[in-house]
């Protein structure tokens, strides 16, 4: 019997990514991460590195005569080329003597497992807003009107459903095999046409815009479209405090992340806003508010501005980020 | 005998394996880092494991259909469908190409013992340029990372098949030898009819991981410069040059060629662009880096002439910029 200590490697290796991906969704620190949406997607992804795992560990001991055996495939399916060095590249198979090289790509592989357990899930913060370009992708998202809830875009994709019906037919067994999955439901925001003109409804004659987190990039779209039919209008919605450079002493941003897939993709939308204590508050601290809207202009782009009349500190919710909503119109 | 030592052996290394990871899990659980590293770090991890988590389930389906297709499918039954007339060639290379999934990392091998086999260099060339690109999976993630917009991975496909057609055809007019470096050693084929098929299948799931275990060092690499550049790299130095069509698209192709990332993921990194960027510079970044890249450049490097790379390099480089260029100008 022989060892192999790659193979060993290979199989913790592999059982640690199926673990990592486990705790996430057992901490449910999964959110911190992707929109739950697509979370059925990652569980499988879980599932098929505990099957690879469980392959891999046949592989960690062999007998002599199998090492033959396996030397003779090898050297048939793999390097029958060029006796050069593609193989190691194209087809290693974790047999090929363990090398400097070795070691640093399987750093390079265990860097995320390191990681991902062993540091804590941050929310994303007011320094990446700033990154991300602050105000001026608020400017131009109104500008362009190239907001993650477009509704122009919702009715276009639909239509393309329609034309592009060969494409979607590729799509439909992916697509089942999601829907199948109840818990990726809990997180998918999807909702009817008529519930979508019955959300728009509420926010054109309520007396309060109350802007809970479902509908807060939906209503958020809506109000940047036309700041002047909600001027004056009352509104209350909560976010943590982004100050930009360049803002007066008495402004600040109270702004969500809209992650459509995965945290990489977050994109900032909030309200610019404008209160007395604004000194007293401070990047990433979470408030509530209640203000109301009237119009700024920031590099040339018409932004909504909240004139806030209250507001209270309150803890970071569980779920800090924001899904796009989904409008079925079949 | 020896098989039932065998199997109690594979049973206790999967024992202490899980022991020793239960072990580290606990030991992370107990630890708090969290004081100690800059806050900017830790937003780097979080958008790291993000694009990983969001991108390994693609990743395995692709490196299972990878493993699927080194045992199953023969060179032989692909060269069956290569036509002997060029420009019939050029096309059919390209459908057989979309047809085939295929990954950017797997593809320079297989097209290394496709040329071996008497496929000609050109045909080679728009099965490469395809064969990443255009696929259900790659069709699928784009499909989910632009929100569930179809419009995005319609255009992916359509635009990225056109550019290859056109490279196909420039490089058949370009090279006529095979450019490959070594000359080759034919070679008999496969030993799988001997091979019973729960055999196959075994040997297509190990296959498998040993793909899984080349490209996730890629992915890995990739996601970690991506998170880098989000994290430090300031959006308002790019979007002075996001106004300017013609920088933002050089920017994003470049980007796609420098992360080098698996064509079953890119969608995802591509989209966290898009707040930024205009819609034809994400093409290039989706259309550019599945066709070839910084890795896929060295692997090709290992197989063909140094000139012959650097033909194919510039040559799909200017017409993915001048494909989109007149995109954005005319829609």
């Amino acid at each position: 019997m022989k060892f192999h200590f790659q193979q060993a490697l290979r199989a913790l290796i592999l059982l640690a990514f199926c673990g990592l991906i486990f705790q996430l969704h057992h901490t449910g620190d999964i959110t911190k991460y992707i929109n739950p949406k697509y979370s059925g997607l990652s569980q499988s992804a879980s599932i098929l590195f505990l099957i690879l795992f469980f392959i891999q560990i046949t592989r960690i001991w062999t007998s002599k005569k199998e090492t033959e055996i396996h030397d003779h495939h090898h050297s048939h399916s793999c390097c029958h080329n060029n006796h050069d060095h593609d193989c190691s590249h194209d087809h290693d198979h974790g047999d090929s003597p363990f090398t400097v090289k070795k070691l640093l790509s399987y750093s390079i592989i265990v860097l995320p497992l390191m990681t991902g357990f062993f540091l804590p899930a941050k929310t994303l913060d007011a320094s990446i807003a700033d990154k991300k370009g602050g105000l001026a992708i608020l400017g131009n998202q109104n500008k362009e009107d190239a907001g993650q809830v477009n509704l122009e875009n919702i009715d276009e994709s639909s239509a393309d459903d329609f034309e592009e019906y060969s494409l979607e037919d590729n799509l439909e067994d992916f697509e089942e095999q999601i829907e199948q999955d109840p818990s990726v439901y809990e997180g998918e925001q999807v909702i009817s046409k008529g519930e979508f003109e019955q959300l728009k409804k509420e926010l054109n004659s309520s007396p309060v815009i109350k802007m809970d987190d479902f509908v807060f990039s939906l209503y958020y779209e809506e109000i940047s479209k036309d700041i002047n039919k909600f001027k004056g209008r009352e509104i209350e919605f909560q976010g943590f405090v982004y100050k930009e450079e360049g803002l007066n002493s008495n402004q600040l941003v109270v702004s969500r992340f809209l992650i459509t897939h995965c945290v990489a993709d977050a994109s900032m939308i909030g309200f610019l806003s404008e209160l007395e204590d604004a000194p007293k508050l401070y990047d990433n601290m979470w408030i509530k508010v209640t203000g109301v809207i009237d119009a700024a202009t920031y590099n040339g782009a018409e932004l909504p501005l909240i004139k806030i009349k209250k507001w209270e500190e309150i803890e970071e919710p569980f779920i800090p980020y924001l899904y796009p909503i989904n409008i079925r119109i079949l | 005998m020896i098989r039932i030592f065998r199997s109690h052996i594979i049973d206790i290394t999967g024992i202490v394996l899980l022991a020793i990871l239960v072990y580290l899990i606990s030991f992370s659980s107990g630890l708090d880092l969290s004081l100690e590293i800059p806050p900017s770090l830790l937003n780097l991890n979080v958008i790291f494991i993000s694009i990983l988590i969001e991108a390994l389930p693609f990743v395995l389906i692709g490196v299972l259909i990878a493993g699927f297709i080194q045992i199953f499918i023969t060179e032989e039954h692909i060269q069956r469908w290569i036509p002997k007339n060029r420009a019939a060639a050029v096309v059919m290379s390209c459908v057989v190409g979309a047809l085939f999934p295929a990954c950017e990392c797997g593809i320079v091998p297989i097209i290394r013992r496709l040329i071996s086999k008497g496929v000609p260099v050109y045909a080679a060339i728009g099965f490469m340029l395809t064969g990443p690109l255009i696929n259900p999976i790659v069709i699928a993630s784009t499909y989910m990372a632009f929100g569930n917009d179809l419009k995005m991975a319609g255009l992916r496909m359509g635009l990225g098949f056109l550019v290859a057609i056109i490279v196909a055809f420039a490089v058949s007019l370009r090279f006529k030898s095979n450019q490959l470096k070594d000359p080759i050693h034919l070679t008999h084929g496969h030993s799988t009819k001997q091979r019973s098929f729960i055999d196959q299948v075994w040997s297509m799931l190990t296959h498998s991981i040993d793909e899984f275990f080349d490209m996730a060092k890629y992915l890995i690499m990739g996601a970690f410069l991506a998170s880098i550049v989000q994290v430090y790299m300031p959006a308002k130095a790019f979007l002075q040059s996001a106004d300017d069509p013609v920088a933002s698209l050089i920017i994003m192709m470049g980007f796609a060629y420098v992360l080098s990332l698996c064509s079953e993921a890119d969608a995802f990194i591509g989209a966290s662009f898009s707040s930024i960027f205009p819609r034809s510079s994400i093409l290039g970044f989706l259309i550019f880096g599945p066709m070839i890249d910084f890795k896929n450049t060295i692997m090709m490097l290992s197989v063909f002439r140094l000139k012959f790379v650097l033909g194919v390099l510039t040559l799909t480089a200017s017409v993915v910029f001048i494909t989109l260029f007149i995109f954005q100008n005319v829609i």
